[in-house]
């Protein structure tokens, strides 16, 4: 059974280096280089400021070797699942979308209940990336 | 002996001031970068004096490099002064500045401080070793500390209150940001898109930093090979990224 890490934090900004380092210290301990884990702290990051900073929000990081797969949420639907959908044309042209596809191997929305959802991250590292 | 010496400083003068009358009067933009790499053994020197402060050399040398495009933006033909002696006050005052406007933000431990300063350097020297990008294991093994440690370091960074060298469209005074003058212009953004909405979040990063978002998010390339083009180490490529969309996302708000 892969391991389970759950986390909860405001989504306001300060904490952002604080869920940096447990992300960063969560894929340490997958062995991931440098780069992966700075993509996926990166994926984390662009989601949450997307996020808004009112209330709270949930991270689960499921772990196994050379892989994590993380689930954020719950999260307004209003922007953020347009913003996953989105990978021409959005406001920033440089889209949540495009960014996530770049950094991360596969994201979703993992699931939808009343007006908030729950976004699925998945990060691999091949053997001795 | 000394003679050969002299007339050697002084060809190498004459040469000088003709780079810079084919820059301030025919704007010859060649001449502008050879006094650039002519003066760059300068501005190294300089910023080494400041090194050990818990920022990584290269940022400072990139900083102390704005001194140098100013000098010799700002260079009058009329002085009867070489410009590295007219140049060193600007690249020590533009170091200085930078430390004073742009240092850290919170209080940062200096032990802390140095290892992020020693980070950098170790990140590229084992990817290029090892072959792969190093774990923060490998990199803790490296500089004989923690994994935890190298993770606290890494963090470090984000405690720049600004971290990038030409983030803003303009510079002092309204003065055109030097940094914009080097390197390739790449609008591939722009150009490849309507994103008529993006220009003033774009507009905000200095083309360099363009480049480097165009390079990851279109070619998808990787931090190590973005590095190698733009001549940057790739822990300061990563937090470029990250300022970079942190400056645009702010941009839009």
């Amino acid at each position: 059974m892969a391991d389970r890490v759950a986390l909860e934090a405001p989504l306001d900004g300060t904490f952002g280096p604080v869920v940096r380092l447990i992300v960063g210290g969560i894929a340490e301990r997958v062995d991931f280089g440098f780069e992966a884990m700075d993509d996926l702290q990166l994926a984390i990051e662009r989601l949450l400021a997307e996020a808004g900073s009112d209330g709270r929000v949930s991270m689960t990081f499921d772990l196994a070797p050379g892989r994590i797969e993380a689930r954020i949420g719950p999260l307004r639907e209003a922007g953020i699942a347009g913003a996953l959908r989105d990978s021409d044309g959005a406001p920033s042209g440089l889209t949540l979308s495009q960014i996530l596809e770049t950094v991360v191997d596969s994201f979703g929305i993992d699931s939808a209940t009343d007006g908030e959802i729950i976004v699925r991250l998945e990060k691999l590292v091949a053997a001795g990336a | 002996m000394r003679d050969a010496k002299h007339e050697a400083k002084a060809r190498t003068r004459a040469e000088e001031r003709e780079l810079l009358r084919l820059y301030h009067e025919e704007g010859d933009t060649s001449a502008r970068e050879q006094l650039v790499q002519r003066h760059l053994p300068l501005v190294r020197s300089l910023a080494r004096r400041y090194a050990g402060r818990g920022e990584p050399l290269e940022d400072i040398e990139q900083v102390g490099a704005i001194g140098l495009l100013k000098a010799i933006d700002r260079f009058e033909l009329e002085r009867d002064v070489s410009l590295g002696t007219y140049a060193t006050p600007n690249v020590v005052g533009e170091i200085k500045r930078h430390f004073r406007d742009k240092g850290w933000a919170i209080r940062v431990p200096r032990a802390l401080q140095e290892l992020n300063a020693r980070m950098s350097i170790t990140i590229d020297r084992l990817t290029s070793k090892l072959g792969h990008s190093p774990s923060v294991g490998e990199i803790a093994v490296a500089l004989g500390t923690t994994s935890e440690e190298v993770l606290e370091a890494l963090e470090v960074g984000s405690a720049y209150t600004t971290l990038s060298l030409s983030a803003s469209p303009a510079g002092e005074e309204g003065e055109s940001d030097p940094l914009d003058a080097i390197g390739e212009e790449d609008l591939g953004f722009e150009r490849s898109e309507d994103r008529v909405s993006l220009a003033p979040a774009l507009g905000t990063l200095a083309p360099r930093e363009r480049e480097i978002l165009r390079m990851r998010f279109e070619e998808g390339l990787p931090q190590t090979q973005i590095a190698e083009r733009v001549g940057l180490s790739q822990m300061h490529v990563s937090r470029l990224i990250r300022k970079s969309l942190t400056v645009m996302r702010d941009e839009l708000q």
